[in-house]
């Protein structure tokens, strides 16, 4: 019963002569799985999640659920439930009639909707409210009702639009395990949007990244830390280290030095990154004298600035290594943990 | 689908309306420069600048009226502004007790006509020698206004939270010099919109100026009521021309300073209509 | 609260409760006092309710309170009908332009409307002018007559050009906002054109819309200058009616005039609770 969706080629401009705010996006979206639209504010996220809803035509390209396009289907014979990144409920009805929306629209008979809302509340721990009007509920009860209403509708496709970047963080990332939570139990194929990268890791199966509305990459979160597509890629999920150098026959020769690598690179230009978490303070192979020019506590973890001779590097380590500025230590540079971008 | 078609139509409408809106204008631009216009007409067959004449007549009746009309809707927009500016910062910027009432107390003359009040105090002005002046007139203007302006500026001090003012207070300005320096340039735009409101209102005035002015204050308003209720078209466009010229000229000026999108930015346009 | 503020907020408030106190209320007591025969400038000291009850009474009262209800009901709510209709044709068109279109008319005295249209829909007007152009009449008498007439379309016709844009603005203000928003989602959970007006649009912009009715209605009872530059002779809207009585020679008549003048403040002032009775409504969502 789950559908798989797909973008092929999809393009939005709003004006006439403007930029596109989504330029020839293709990804697909298999049965089932959750994928998170992942960018910074104005990316095209939003509006790609909107022209899968039927709520902006794209003016190029195609959408289509289980091989068939949707493109001549209105918003409202889609089956694509939105949520929004504010909760709407409708303001002149309970919690319940809000919930039970989408099913009197389609007609549903009043006893087996009753029975279907009272379950939907009931996932989303909210049945005891089912009497109060919006006005009375606080943000993220309100956003928990938002779910319900769509999810109780049965969609072919869940779509949610940066729904929990109102709510406050702890709320937040309790929110997060039930939307994943219910995502997985309906097994229905969702979209997820969110400009936050943490959120996206943690709820997606697959994200794309998209910059100034082109898809950058479209992966598994793992591979947006192991292997990023580009430097801007690497650089959005948080990697700091990056050593320009040339490669030749698996080592790299950079500012700091000669560098191997446990995997074949291309010879030439190249930008090396390794992620500050992968730092080692211990002598081997890849290893450099440093000095501590600077230390961040930061609770879980402490941010260290080094000093090599040719380059400067940011290490993230646990805070029972204590280390103190101007100390004198060894780093090294596991060659499993770099990874290689062309220049 | 999507946004295309949706915005062709509205733009078709868009131009019906305008079309409708603009209806009325068409009559009183042809009149004011026509000199014969016979039914059945569409077009005058000669134009005149008879309408022009009267207007611009030297010491004439119009000249009079106009200034009569500037001169009391100039100071009823600044008395109102000066009363309805502390009650705007009163309603908007704190809560109190009583608040509902005084906000209903305040708002009724825009719903209660001032027609009824004024034949009511018309006696006491004859007995203090206010009726037949134009200070009497100013004054029962300010009846319409006062509830604009006051309603206008409670919505702008509305918007501001005090955190401007108290980063100044923070930065060494006093209470005073925090008002001064601060509240006023934030507020200004909004204390020019209500004034010039209250000029329209008082502006638009026929009846409360006839009942206390007692025919001796002439204003526009009421030659252009006399020539409407007589049988000179030409005349009466030529009026209401002049007449209609400083909305305009409010308009131009209020959609140049205010945001129409900002769902605050027509409210105070929006209840004009009501006064005038 | 501190003392210090309530003294700084009665401070605030003085002005402009002085002035709608002695100038407003004052006026309305006045009319009170007078409308119960107490006029001492004529010698009259005894206070009884015989105003009323010859206005009470009255054949002519009577028509005339039934005209005004008409008309006031009629253009509101004309009014009301277009200016939604109007708003949710628009609402896709550019702020800037239908702001112009809509506030134009907003702020146009009320005076000039009436002449405008007046020389629009007379009986040698732009519109018979047009209807004999096109052969659908001879003579301007063949015209159908709407100044001066017993329907007071004249009227209607006025307040609809003034007031229809005052509601629209209301209404499209709504329909931008949340409104918008809110059919948005009905149309990702299956509601079809008609069911998203008529189960959220609608519900949703209604309190906008009956707030906004009650201001025209207000104001179309108790307004004076068009009714009196277009309305017919008898009967007469409220206001003229009060205006007229006021004016006649007999000072006996001035508590009639003010005894009507009271009904007309009584029933607005009615309404303008209903209208703030809402607003809170709103307020508290």
């Amino acid at each position: 019963m789950s559908v798989r969706l797909e973008l092929e080629g999809v393009s939005h401009r709003y004006a006439r002569d403007g930029d596109p705010a989504l330029a020839d996006l293709s990804i697909s979206v298999e049965p089932g799985e959750l994928v998170a639209l992942l960018g910074p504010s104005g990316c095209g996220k939003t509006t790609a999640l909107k022209v899968v809803a039927g709520l902006l035509a794209p003016t190029a390209g195609d959408v289509r659920v289980d091989g068939r396009s949707v493109l001549g289907t209105p918003p409202e014979r889609r089956r694509a439930a939105m949520v929004f990144q504010k909760p709407l409920l409708f303001p002149h009805m309970d919690v319940a009639a809000n919930v039970g929306f989408g099913l009197r629209m389609r007609g549903a008979p009043k006893k087996d909707s009753a029975s279907r809302v009272r379950e939907a509340l009931r996932q989303v721990q909210m049945e005891s409210l089912a009497n109060r009007r919006p006005g009375e509920l606080s943000g993220g009860q309100q956003q928990r009702v938002a779910l319900a209403r769509a999810l109780v509708t049965d969609p072919q496709l869940l779509l949610m639009d940066e729904p929990l970047s109102a709510l406050d963080a702890n709320l937040r990332s309790e929110m997060r395990d039930l939307v994943k939570q219910l995502q997985r139990d309906g097994g229905v194929t969702a979209v997820f949007v969110t400009h936050d990268q943490e959120e996206a890791v943690v709820l997606a199966d697959r994200i794309a990244l998209l910059f100034d509305g082109v898809l950058q990459m479209y992966d598994r979160p793992q591979a947006f830390y192991d292997r990023p597509a580009s430097r801007a890629v690497a650089g959005f999920f948080g990697a700091t280290n990056f050593l320009e150098g040339r490669a030749a026959n698996g080592t790299v020769r950079t500012p700091l030095g000669k560098l191997r690598l446990a995997r074949p690179a291309p010879t030439g230009d190249v930008v090396l990154t390794i992620r500050p978490e992968a730092l080692r303070l211990e002598g081997g192979e890849n290893s450099f004298a440093a000095r501590i020019a600077s230390a961040t506590y930061l609770g879980t973890q402490v941010d260290y600035t080094l000093e090599t001779g040719g380059a400067r590097l940011r290490a993230a380590l646990p805070p029972h290594v204590r280390l103190g500025v101007g100390e004198e230590v060894t780093v090294r540079l596991p060659p499993e943990s770099l990874w290689t971008l062309e220049r | 689908m999507g946004k295309r078609p949706g915005r062709r139509r509205a733009n078709a409408g868009i131009v019906v309306v305008a079309a409708l809106v603009a209806l009325p204008f068409v009559p009183l631009f042809l009149w004011t420069f026509a000199g014969e216009w016979r039914f059945p007409d569409l077009l005058p067959s000669e134009w005149s600048p008879r309408g022009i004449h009267y207007l611009l007549e030297p010491g004439g009746r119009v000249f009079e009226a106009s200034a009569n009309s500037l001169l009391i809707a100039g100071a009823v927009a600044l008395a109102s502004v000066a009363v309805g500016l502390p009650a705007g910062m009163a309603l908007g910027g704190y809560a109190f007790r009583l608040k509902g009432l005084v906000v209903f107390f305040i708002l009724l003359p825009i719903l209660v006509p001032p027609l009824a009040s004024t034949m009511g105090i018309h006696l006491t002005f004859i007995r203090l020698g206010l009726a037949d002046t134009a200070f009497g007139v100013f004054l029962v203007h300010l009846v319409p206004t006062v509830p604009y302006t006051a309603i206008i500026l409670a919505s702008v001090f509305a918007d501001r939270t005090g955190e401007l003012e108290s980063a100044a207070r923070t930065l060494g300005a006093s209470a005073w010099q925090a008002f001064r320096h601060v509240t006023l340039p934030g507020v200004a735009p909004g204390v020019a919109v209500a004034g010039l409101f209250a000029f329209l209102i008082s502006w638009s005035q026929y009846i409360l100026t006839v009942l206390i002015g007692g025919g001796q204050v002439v204003t526009l308003p009421m030659l252009l009521f006399s020539a409407a209720s007589g049988n000179d078209p030409v005349i009466t466009s030529a009026l209401a021309l002049v007449f209609v010229a400083p909305a305009v000229l409010v308009l131009v000026v209020a959609l140049r300073y205010l945001k129409p999108e900002a769902p605050d930015g027509g409210k105070g346009l929006v209840g004009l209509g009501k006064a005038s | 609260m501190t003392l210090g503020d309530r003294t700084k907020i009665v401070l605030l408030l003085a002005p402009a409760l002085l002035v709608i106190g002695v100038l407003f209320s004052g006026g309305l007591a006045a009319a009170l006092v007078q409308s119960l025969g107490y006029l001492p400038a004529i010698g009259r000291t005894e206070v009884s309710f015989a105003a009323y009850r010859e206005v009470l009474g009255s054949r002519d009262f009577l028509d005339s309170l039934i005209l005004t209800l008409y008309v006031a009901g009629a253009s509101t709510g004309i009014s009301t009908v277009l200016a939604v209709l109007a708003a949710l044709s628009l609402r896709r068109s550019s702020g800037r332009v239908s702001a112009v279109v809509f506030q134009l008319p907003i702020t146009i005295p009320h005076l000039v409307a009436a002449v405008g249209i007046a020389l629009v829909v007379s009986q040698t007007g732009l519109g018979a002018r047009l209807a004999a152009a096109l052969g659908l009449i001879g003579e301007p008498r063949e015209f159908p007559a709407l100044l001066y007439d017993r329907y007071s379309i004249g009227i209607i016709l006025t307040y609809v050009w003034k007031e229809v844009p005052f509601i629209a603005l209301v209404v499209l203000a709504a329909l931008r906002g949340v409104a918008g928003e809110l059919e948005e989602v009905a149309r990702t959970l299956g509601a079809s054109a008609w069911q998203r007006f008529w189960y959220v649009i609608f519900p949703v912009i209604a309190p906008g819309v009956v707030a906004a009715s009650l201001i025209v209605f207000a104001f179309t009872f108790g307004a004076f200058e068009i009714p009196y530059l277009l309305g017919q002779t008898y009967p007469t809207i409220l206001p003229v009616m009060a205006y007229n009585e006021y004016r006649a020679l007999d000072l006996g008549a001035r508590p009639v005039a003010m005894a009507i003048n009271v009904l007309i403040a009584v029933i607005t002032a009615a309404i303008a609770a209903a209208y703030l009775r809402l607003g809170r409504d709103l307020g508290r969502g």
